[in-house]
C-alpha cells in the first residue's frame, strides 16, 4: 500500500512541474473545445447541404464522410502535419491536430444529423409547409429542433471519443496534457505524473459528459 | 343543419374549382380527370374506397402533390403552374391530417403561433392572442401550455384544426381527420368540424364517418378509381345511390 502511494501519488515530485502540467491541460482543453466547436457545426452544415439534394454535391459529400470515417485519426494528423506542407499548406502541430480531429468529427456528426433528419416523420414537413412556411423555415423551426434532440446522445459519444484523440497530438509534438505528463514521468522516473494527467482528463471530460446529460434532459419534450 | 340550397350550381363563384385534374405516380395514373366545384361556405364530403385517390386529390389542391395535368383555382386564382407562390397559396388553404402531425417540441399554443408569426408576420403578443382565440374555439384554451404528448388524440387533432384555422384560410381540407383516433375520441373532433362549418368555413372533407357525411355535408362526392363517379345531396349518394359500386360501398360502411 505504502509502495503504491509512493509510486503513483507522490505529489511532492510534481512541485517543479505544475506550470508545465497546467499549460498542457489548457492546451488539451483548447483543442477539445475547438474540435467540437468546428466539427459539430460543420457536420450539421454538411447534412443540411445534403438535404437540398444536388446530385453531384451529394456524391462528394458521401465520399467525404466515408473517407474521413474510415481513416485512422493518427494517420490523418500525421498527413495534415507532414504531407500538407508539400501542397503549400504549412500547419503548426496544434492546428494540424485540431483540423484533423474536427474533420473526422464533422464526418461522424453529419451521419448522425442525417439519420436524425430522416427519422423525423414526413408529416412534420407537410404540416409546416401546409401552413405556408417555406422549406428553410420548416427546417429551422420544425425539423432541426427535433433532429438536435434525437442526435444529442450519439453526438455526445462521438464528440467525447474524438476529443480524447487530442492525446494523439503528441505524435506531432503538441505539448498537450498526455505528452507533458508522460515526459515528466520519464524525467522523474515516477508515474505520479500520469496519475495527475488521468485526474485532469477526468476533470475535463466528466463535466462535459454531465453537461450533455443535462442537454438531453433539456431538449426532451415532456411526456405525459 | 344542411342549408336549403344544398346543390350549388357550378356557375356560382366557386372557392375551389378543379378541372380535368390528373395525377400519375410513375406510370400509375391515380387521378384520371377530376372535376369539382366548391362554393363559399359549402361543406363537401368526399367518400370512396381506399386507394380511389381522395387524399391525392386533396393534396393537389395545396400542392403537396404536383398535379400532372388539369387546372385548380382557389378563390379565383390559378394555383397550378410554376409561377405560383406556394407559400402564399398554402396560407389561404388550411389542412388537417389523418396523422395529425403536431410539432412535438412545441406546446399547443406554440403549434398555433408558429405560422402566425413566421407566415402571417404577427408579433408575439398578437399571435398568442389569436392562437388562444382559436384554441378556445376548439375548446382547448386550458391546454394552451400542454405539449402534444400530454394531450389525447382527439385533443391533438383539435389543436391541429386550430393551427390551420388560425391563419383564416379560404378553405379547409380535412383528410380523414378522425381515422387515427380511438372511437370514443372521434365525436369531439367531428363536433369541432361542425362548428367550423357553422362559422361559415368552406370545407372539403375526406372521411369514412357516414353520419357526418349525412348530417353535415351540403354535397357528397363519390370517388372511384381516380375520378368522380357521382355527386349530389347526401340522400342521393348515401341513402338511395344509383350506382351499384356506391351501393356496395354504403353497405360495407354500415357493417
Ligand atoms: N407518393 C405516392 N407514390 C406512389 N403512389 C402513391 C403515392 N401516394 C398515393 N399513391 C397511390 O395512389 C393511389 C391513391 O392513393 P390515395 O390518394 O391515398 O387514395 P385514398 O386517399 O382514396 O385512399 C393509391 O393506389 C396509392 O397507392
Ligand atoms: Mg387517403
Amino acid at each position: 500500500m505504502d509502495q503504491i502511494v509512493r509510486y503513483f501519488f507522490d505529489f511532492s515530485l510534481m512541485s517543479a512541474y505544475w506550470p508545465d502540467i497546467l499549460r498542457g491541460f489548457l492546451i488539451t482543453i483548447e483543442m477539445s473545445i475547438l474540435t467540437v466547436l468546428i466539427g459539430v457545426p460543420l457536420g450539421l452544415a454538411i447534412a443540411i447541404l445534403r438535404l437540398y439534394g444536388f446530385k453531384p454535391l451529394n456524391a462528394l459529400i458521401i465520399l467525404y464522410i466515408d473517407f474521413f470515417r474510415s481513416i485512422p485519426q493518427l494517420v490523418l494528423i500525421m498527413l495534415a502535419y507532414f504531407a500538407l506542407p508539400s501542397f503549400g499548406l504549412m500547419l503548426g502541430p496544434f492546428t494540424a491536430t485540431v483540423l484533423a480531429l474536427a474533420i473526422v468529427l464533422s464526418a461522424f456528426s453529419e451521419e448522425i444529423f442525417w439519420a436524425g433528419i430522416n427519422a423525423v416523420a414526413k408529416g412534420q414537413w407537410e404540416a409546416g409547409r401546409s401552413t405556408g412556411l417555406g422549406f428553410n423555415q420548416t427546417l429551422v423551426h420544425i425539423i432541426l429542433p427535433q433532429v438536435v434532440r434525437i442526435s444529442i446522445p450519439p453526438l455526445t459519444n462521438r464528440a467525447i471519443g474524438i476529443s480524447k484523440g487530442t492525446t494523439l497530438g503528441s505524435v506531432v509534438a503538441v505539448p498537450e496534457l498526455l505528452n507533458v505528463t508522460s515526459s515528466i514521468q520519464s524525467n522523474v522516473a515516477n508515474p505520479t505524473a500520469l496519475t495527475v494527467g488521468a485526474l485532469l482528463f477526468l476533470a475535463l471530460f466528466l463535466p462535459f459528459v454531465r453537461f450533455t446529460r443535462w442537454l438531453e434532459r433539456a431538449y426532451a419534450h415532456p411526456r405525459s | 343543419m344542411r342549408s336549403a340550397t344544398a346543390i350549388t350550381p357550378a356557375s356560382a363563384d366557386p372557392i375551389v374549382a378543379i378541372d380535368g385534374l390528373r395525377k400519375s405516380f410513375g406510370n400509375v395514373e391515380v387521378l384520371r380527370g377530376v372535376d369539382l366545384r366548391v362554393a363559399k361556405g359549402e361543406a363537401v364530403v368526399i367518400v370512396g374506397s381506399s386507394g380511389s385517390g381522395k387524399s391525392t386529390c386533396l393534396r393537389c389542391i395545396n400542392r403537396l402533390e404536383e398535379p400532372t395535368a388539369g387546372t385548380i383555382r382557389v378563390g379565383g386564382e390559378e394555383v397550378t403552374g410554376a409561377k405560383v407562390d406556394l407559400n402564399l397559396l398554402r396560407r389561404r388553404i388550411g389542412m388537417v391530417f389523418q396523422g395529425i402531425n403536431l410539432y412535438p417540441h412545441k406546446t399547443a399554443l406554440g403549434n398555433v403561433t408558429l405560422a402566425l408569426r413566421k407566415v402571417a408576420g404577427l408579433g408575439k403578443a398578437e399571435s398568442e392572442q389569436k392562437a388562444r382565440q382559436h384554441l378556445e374555439l376548439v375548446g382547448l384554451a386550458h391546454k394552451a401550455d400542454s405539449y402534444p404528448a400530454q394531450l389525447s388524440g382527439g385533443q391533438q387533432q383539435r389543436v391541429g384544426i386550430a393551427r390551420a384555422m388560425a391563419l383564416e384560410p379560404q378553405v379547409m381540407l380535412f383528410d380523414e381527420p378522425t381515422s387515427a383516433l380511438d372511437p370514443e375520441l372521434v365525436g369531439e373532433v367531428l363536433n369541432v368540424m361542425v362548428r367550423t362549418k357553422e362559422m361559415g368555413m368552406t370545407m372539403i372533407v375526406v372521411t369514412h364517418e357516414m353520419h357526418f357525411a349525412r348530417d353535415v355535408a351540403d354535397r357528397v362526392v363519390f370517388m372511384d378509381h381516380g375520378a368522380v363517379l357521382a355527386e349530389g345531396t347526401p340522400e342521393d349518394i348515401l341513402v338511395s345511390p344509383q350506382h351499384q359500386r356506391i351501393r356496395d360501398f354504403v353497405t360495407r360502411s354500415r357493417a
